[in-house]
């Protein structure tokens, strides 16, 4: 189909792999996301605090630079879980305010116009569609979280004889606690934003996702005499799994309500809330898949 | 027009196909066969043609029976079905922000074209139905018809074997219509590719397609091969006469024609092939018969239409 021929012929080239097909989803959205201005600030903006906890490490392994500096070490804070614990939940929040900026519009814009038949009348499934979707946040939001922590992780590794093995154990509860954040702020996103046309509405339903049920949690609470309530408060049960993932102590300011909601039931309740978040997103894209007269 | 040739396997083979949407049957045990590249879908609104289709491209499975597409089942074989398909659907279907040509290059990526390839053929389709001019526009500022073209130039993009069209001339003024029937005959006439069209606009179906499905109320109506049709060529005359009717149609069925006499003088003809209409005249000058009026048409689409809305009772059966 040459442009100057101006006749159709059919296409006999190669084709790229099924599997790798999500990915293009994946490739375009970002494309679309670095073209923001805004948007790149943003994530750098991000980024910045694994630059300072990174310096914080240097420093904490470098005598020259502490007897510049006139600081000792051990008496601020050592390199250990409790350092960890802190730069994951720090970012933890950051990955959530990245997450209300991007994932308001990642779906809301195929279903605007129409545009998600045109996707599944080919060889692309509905699961490969949220799989595409869910792979920009999941790469966007590791980029704050698990990756710069393992990054820390081996830097201090690196610096500091013998460290690294005893410590070893950190890099399961860094890749799994953000992982089960990552994955609920991810699916929390995409299905708001399958039911928000406008962007600014669905940053404030995801912001409300979290802060809503939170208050109707204490309110409970309150009413009830109880703290099962907790259990809707994503944000609190987040810092309970990462804080006993990590062996909290009194630095990480532990609450009243701290530990009283047994940590399987925090994990099955985030567990829970993607599920619920997923079928939510999968009753839309179903409805909106077919071409409605 | 010329037909395009049949292929060896049917195009669309429908078997006791039944298809139920909210407990409610839409499509009720569809049978039939259609052999030929170029398939018009025709009925009345709320007929099931959408539906046809969408279950066609996997998106309703069938309650009962099956569809098959060059011997693909659409609910089994369906993602390698879809391989095969370029689909312009009815309504609105783009990415407002995008330019055109990006749209175009991201869905033929996503048909599974590498991205140079995707981009080279974005461009070419963009061109051949075009709208070169307008690709770098993001697709939200088109008019009406440049979306349909659109629509049509992702749907080709990554070189379908079969293009199913949604009421591809929707909402189009008169010569955007006649740009897009002429694209559609091109594309079917250039390459091995197969046509759906699905339009209740009898005009676009016999202009572009050979095979015709009539669907009323869920059911097939008919299934007309319109390229036999048009090479049976059945002539047919409407007269006013005065004069020896009876001699005259006796003179006429020794001609081949099948005539109908109706009162005052009416009468309806059908002529053989090989009959010429002035040797009509001439057998009419021959017994002295003189013909007051007379109206020269072949059996178009439409009667076939309303032949087959009306055996299915279906006086009301609107387009």
């Amino acid at each position: 189909m040459a442009v100057y021929k101006r006749r159709y012929n059919p296409y006999a080239g190669s084709l790229t792999p099924e599997w790798s097909r999500f990915y293009v989803l994946t490739r375009y959205a970002f494309a679309e996301l670095f073209k923001s201005r805004v948007f790149v600030i943003f994530f750098i903006l991000a980024l910045v605090p694994t630059l300072g906890f990174a310096a914080y490490i240097f420093i904490a392994n470098n005598k020259t630079v502490q007897l510049l500096l006139q600081i000792r070490m051990g008496d601020v804070l050592t390199v250990d879980s409790q350092y960890f614990l802190i730069f994951l939940f720090s970012q933890s929040w950051l990955a959530f305010l990245l997450n209300c900026w991007v994932g308001p519009t990642l779906v809301s814009g195929d279903l605007v116009n129409g545009a998600l038949p045109l996707f599944l009348s080919r060889p692309f499934s509905r699961a490969e569609y949220v799989l595409g979707k869910l792979a920009v946040l999941g790469i966007l939001l590791s980029c704050v979280t698990w990756i710069p922590a393992l990054l820390l992780f081996f830097l201090q590794g690196g610096l500091a004889s013998g460290w690294l093995w005893p410590h070893l154990w950190m890099i399961v509860p860094i890749i799994f606690c953000s992982f089960i954040w990552i994955l609920m702020l991810s699916l929390i996103s995409l299905s708001v934003s399958a039911w928000m046309k406008l962007r600014i509405v669905a940053t404030g339903v995801t912001f409300i996702s979290f802060i809503v049920p939170a208050a109707i949690g204490a309110i409970f609470d309150a009413i009830m005499r109880t703290y099962w309530g907790g259990l809707l408060n994503f944000p609190q049960l987040f810092q309970d799994i990462i804080g006993n993932a990590f062996h909290a102590d009194e630095r990480f300011g532990s609450s009243s309500r701290f530990n009283q909601i047994p940590i399987p039931m925090a994990w099955a309740m985030l567990v829970l809330v993607c599920i619920l978040a997923l079928f939510v997103l999968n009753a839309r894209l179903r409805a909106r898949e077919v071409v409605r007269g | 027009m010329p037909a395009t040739p049949a292929t060896p396997q049917p195009t669309i083979e429908l078997d006791g196909l039944e298809v139920q949407l909210g407990g409610r049957t839409i499509l009720h045990g569809l049978t039939g066969s259609l052999k030929t590249r170029a398939i018009g879908l025709l009925g009345p609104n709320g007929a099931g043609k959408s539906t046809l289709i969408n279950t066609i491209l996997g998106f309703h499975a069938p309650a009962k029976g099956s569809a098959r597409v060059l011997g693909l089942d659409s609910h089994t074989q369906g993602k390698a079905l879809r391989a095969l398909v370029g689909y312009m659907p009815e309504n609105d279907a783009f990415i407002s922000k995008m330019s055109g040509v990006r749209f175009v290059r991201y869905m033929a990526e996503i048909a599974g074209l590498p991205p140079s390839q995707a981009m080279e053929r974005a461009h070419e389709a963009f061109v051949y139905v075009g709208l070169g001019e307008a690709r770098y526009r993001p697709v939200g500022t088109y008019s009406l018809g440049m979306k349909q073209l659109a629509k049509l130039a992702q749907a080709i993009a990554h070189g379908p074997k079969v293009l199913i069209l949604d009421e591809p001339t929707n909402g189009l003024d008169p010569p955007a219509r006649k740009r897009l029937i002429e694209l559609i005959r091109e594309i079917r006439e250039a390459g091995d590719i197969c046509l759906l069209l699905s339009s209740h606009l009898l005009r676009d179906v016999e202009e572009t397609c050979d095979e015709v499905l009539i669907l009323r109320n869920g059911r097939i109506a008919s299934i007309c091969n319109l390229a036999e049709e048009r090479r049976a060529n059945r002539k047919f005359l409407e007269m006013e006469t005065s004069g020896a009717e009876a001699t005259f149609t006796a003179a006429l069925e020794t001609l081949g024609c099948e005539c109908a006499v109706f009162a005052h003088g009416r009468m309806k003809i059908v002529m053989p092939e090989n009959v010429e209409i002035r040797e009509v005249f001439k057998v009419a000058a021959d017994r002295g018969v003189q013909i007051r009026r007379m109206n020269h048409r072949r059996d178009s689409l439409e009667t076939i239409f309303l032949n087959a809305m009306e055996q299915t009772g279906a006086a009301d059966g609107r387009l």
